[in-house]
């Protein structure tokens, strides 16, 4: 048994503990949001947020989350409650197939978690384990300045 | 296509999480029955207006990233007069009504055509519709229908303001127009505008369905373990460890291997690593990619057939300096992000299929193959492809699944490992082309003689396909048909794709174009603008390692030379001018390069530096001119991401065959543009009332020659190899 915080709620499951978190959280938990790329950690399709860290899911073992917070797609946003990334991602039509952008949007979260005004070299470092094949990357750092910046003038007005 | 007016069955299937994932007009016998949605006004295949004033479009092209679902929704709720943000787009089923009109009716999704075969036909069936609403409504108000206006889904009669779901009852009862006039230009509200996808929500948020999201009752998993070779057959295996680990429901063999089913994905994924299988290898077992390339070369000695052959070449070659080059291309996996899956379910004489695919007919086609029902007896669910690039046209997935939930008796989930993607795909030909050019005193190409060596795509199309497109048909007849096909293509035609942009944008008075057909067995397929992927490298160095030779500017070479190809000389001037406008920085330099594909012309101008061995595209400039623009901002998109595609190729992309194995696995080998590596993108759009042509492909052929022009005009090394290593030239 294995226990960890999902969105915001406690869970528990009975998963081999060497499962990795990305399997337990799409098919036992059915958030199916989080995607799988390429299994080894290269393309960051499965980024999900533990205690606030953007992790690669497919190569993390359930039990190396007991007791932590994690935090999916879903519990970034939701369509009727959109993070302000989420936001911007439509207003610039960021995606194209899709299929990255919610690992695209994890990475890119907890980057402006810890670092809210990041230069656009920042931006492209932190960003550069999420592949994205349609090459969606202009939008992408566009989307994140341009979120950095409403943050920016928040503060200003507030 | 004309829709024609049809009681159709039709309905929304419900499906794990109130998904709706698709419908079935056809219901066939052991088929769902499927209802219309209730009370909804169904006048066509593609409608259905509800009389809350819910709109649904029920699209016949697959979504996979270029936008086609905003396309296709522009186009029919111009027409209708909805904003077609307003539209609720479902993924249309299998039906013929869905056929493509730009491929023969056949329903399919590629070679850049969806806008263009669309066009008219979906604007007739938003015309139609909205005509039918206008007369419905004069009938019921009591109103002559010229006094009728419509805006955004609502009806203007004198100054009131009704949904048009208000008039689906008497919509009903009247004939359905025909013909009805489009709109003209000037009345466009939404074709031509700065208008935003209309699935960005669902994608940003993580609710958008693609095939691995798929989830049924009772659903199992199953991971396939394949022949390290591809072709290989099972001769044997053992699973007696597999068999006894957890979660483990069945291992049996399928078409490309041993299924291993279980509860869930990684408990089958942990106990293939517990099978043991022995494989009979086909003859591929023995090549290797330097066997390859050095039969390539010694091919091009061969005369070949001939594609094209018009002037006097050998005598225009005799009379001026002739400039000659070799380029080489490698194979190429498409490398999806999303990689290939499907789920199929069996029972009481009827199964169901899901799966994201350029060709939801072919996937009901394959499931009716294996497990002998009549198509009709297959329901067929298409979602958001996550990606394809022309690789979610095959479907192994589909029949592995297939096999599977028959030989279990449970409902399969079959999905491939990114190494299962690299290793055991159908991929981009290699290719070795020579060119051999002159110019002539007045600067005009004088001579053009290009030959190219590779595989044919066409053949293994067929065999990948024809099993899909006609169930019915015995394997041996299509292995008969395949064997044909290769054999017209092994010695007396050229197969259009092998050679396509040789030669076509300039003016070539004396031009023969050849090719040599080797094939050693690896299966191959399109991929993004197919031949021009490699054909533009190869004719984009070659005008201007002539421009080089004979001391002349290459764009002023380029447009000398496109007389009588007025749109792509244009876009090489708009480039052209502002690539002599550019300032560079010191270190970097600039390439053009320009090509035609798929209807559009395309010129890109790329800047580069080299450094310690490695290229990096600061910044790309992109001229289009693909017709009447629906949507300026998916155009642009689709040209920023073929660039990025196209980049991938020019910089990374190379697969290497060792003992008939690919020897890339995964990202590490394999790698893809990250956002560290890519370049900024400006894109301009010509303005053009011509029809609508392509947008998904014609963006890739021209970035990695103006990547090499580039190369070259920073450091005088010309490239003539895909990947672009300046280290090894």
């Amino acid at each position: 048994m294995t226990e960890f915080t999902l969105n915001g709620q406690v869970v528990r499951t009975e998963d081999d503990p060497g499962t990795p978190l990305l399997w337990v959280v799409r098919d036992t938990f059915k958030l199916k949001g989080t995607k799988f790329g390429c299994g080894a950690a290269l393309c960051g399709a499965c980024t999900m947020h533990v205690d606030g860290a953007a992790v690669r899911t497919c190569t993390l073992p359930l039990n190396a989350v007991a007791g932590k917070h994690v935090t999916t797609i879903e519990g970034l946003g939701t369509p009727d409650d959109p993070h302000p990334l989420q936001r911007k991602w439509v207003a610039l039509s960021v995606p194209q197939c899709g299929y990255c952008q919610p690992g695209q949007i994890m990475s890119a979260a907890a980057l402006l978690a810890s670092n809210p005004r990041p230069a656009e070299s920042e931006v492209e470092d932190a960003m550069a384990g999420n592949i994205c094949r349609c090459g969606c990357y202009p939008r992408i750092k566009a989307a994140i300045l341009a979120v950095a910046d409403d943050f920016l003038a928040e503060e200003v007005v507030t | 296509m004309k829709a024609t007016r049809r009681n159709f069955l039709i309905g929304a299937g419900v499906v794990g999480g109130g998904l709706v994932v698709g419908f079935s007009m056809r219901g066939g016998p052991g088929a769902p029955r499927l209802q219309a949605v209730e009370g909804a006004y169904a006048p066509n295949a593609f409608l259905q207006i509800g009389p809350d004033n819910v709109m649904r479009f029920y699209c016949p092209r697959d979504e996979m990233g270029q936008g086609v679902t905003t396309g296709l929704a522009t186009l029919v709720g111009e027409e209708l007069d909805v904003d077609p943000a307003k539209l609720l787009v479902e993924f249309a089923g299998v039906h013929e009504e869905y056929g493509n009109p730009a491929m023969g009716g056949v329903q399919a999704t590629g070679a850049s055509n969806a806008t263009s075969g669309h066009f008219l036909p979906l604007r007739q069936v938003g015309a139609d519709t909205r005509r039918a609403i206008v007369l419905a409504a004069a009938q019921q108000l009591g109103v002559p229908a010229h006094e009728i206006a419509t805006e955004d889904g609502h009806v203007l009669v004198r100054g009131e303001r009704h949904p048009y779901g208000a008039f689906v009852e008497t919509a009903r009862t009247l004939p359905l127009p025909e013909s009805t006039p489009l709109k003209s230009e000037s009345q466009f509200r939404y074709i031509g505008k700065e208008l935003p996808r209309i699935d960005s929500l669902e994608k940003a948020t993580g609710t958008a369905v693609f095939g691995i999201d798929v989830d049924i009752p009772d659903m199992h998993h199953a991971v396939v373990q394949r022949s390290p070779v591809i072709g290989g057959t099972v001769v044997s295996f053992d699973a007696r460890r597999a068999r006894a680990m957890p979660g483990v429901v069945g291992v049996v063999e399928v078409a490309s291997g041993v299924a291993i089913v279980a509860k869930q994905y990684w408990q089958a994924k942990k106990a293939a690593e517990a099978v043991r299988v022995e494989w009979d290898l086909p003859p591929l077992a023995t090549v290797s990619s330097r066997q390859i390339e050095a039969d390539y070369r010694h091919a091009l000695a061969e005369e070949g057939e001939s594609a094209e052959s018009e002037g006097d070449v050998a005598a225009a070659l005799a009379a001026s300096r002739t400039v000659e080059a070799e380029y080489w291309a490698p194979y190429l996996a498409h490398a999806p992000m999303e990689p290939m899956n499907a789920v199929v379910r069996i029972g009481g004489g009827e199964a169901e299929v899901w799966t994201g695919t350029q060709a939801l007919g072919i996937a009901r086609g394959l499931v009716a193959r294996v497990t002998g029902l009549d198509a009709e007896r297959v329901v067929a669910h298409n979602t958001y492809l996550g990606g394809a690039f022309g690789r979610r046209a095959t479907m192994t997935h589909v029949v592995e699944a297939a096999q599977a939930a028959q030989a279990t008796g449970k409902p399969v989930q079959v999905l491939w490992s990114r190494e299962d993607d690299i290793r055991s795909g159908v991929y981009r030909p290699a290719s070795l082309m020579r060119i051999e050019a002159a110019m002539g005193a007045d600067g005009t190409i004088a001579a053009w003689r290009a030959k190219r060596v590779g595989g044919n795509i066409v053949p293994g199309i067929l065999r990948q396909m024809l099993p899909g497109l006609l169930p019915g048909m015995s394997g041996g007849v299509i292995d008969w048909a395949g064997d044909r096909v290769d054999g017209l293509f092994g010695g007396w035609l050229v197969e259009p794709t092998a050679v396509e942009g040789l030669a076509g944008d300039y003016d070539l008075p004396n031009r023969e174009i050849a090719h040599v057909t080797k094939d050693h067995g690896l299966p191959l397929t399109f991929w993004r603008s197919v031949g021009h992927s490699f054909t533009a490298f190869a004719k984009e160095s070659m005008i201007d390692e002539l421009a080089a030779a004979a001391g002349d500017d290459a764009v002023d070479l380029r447009l000398r030379n496109t007389a009588s190809n007025p749109r792509m000389h244009n876009v090489i001037r708009i480039a052209g001018d502002r690539m002599r406008e550019m300032r560079v920085p010191e270190g970097r330099a600039l390439g053009l390069a320009a090509h035609g594909s798929f209807g559009s012309f395309v010129a890109e101008v790329a800047e580069v530096s080299v450094a310690g061995g490695a290229i990096r595209v600061h910044n790309v400039l992109c001229v289009v001119d693909c017709g009447r623009v629906i949507n300026p901002d998916v155009v642009r998109a689709q040209m920023e991401g073929s660039v990025m595609y196209g980049l991938t190729a020019a910089l990374h992309g190379n697969l290497e065959v060792e003992n008939g194995a690919i020897r890339e696995s995964n990202f590490h080998d394999y790698p893809i543009l990250r956002m560290n590596e890519a370049p900024a993108v400006e894109v301009v759009m010509v303005e053009s009332r011509e029809h609508p042509s392509g947008v998904g492909e014609p963006g890739v052929p021209p970035i990695a020659p103006a990547v090499a022009n580039a190369v070259h005009a920073a450091t005088g090394r010309r490239l003539r190899s895909l990947p672009l290593r300046p280290e090894t030239a």
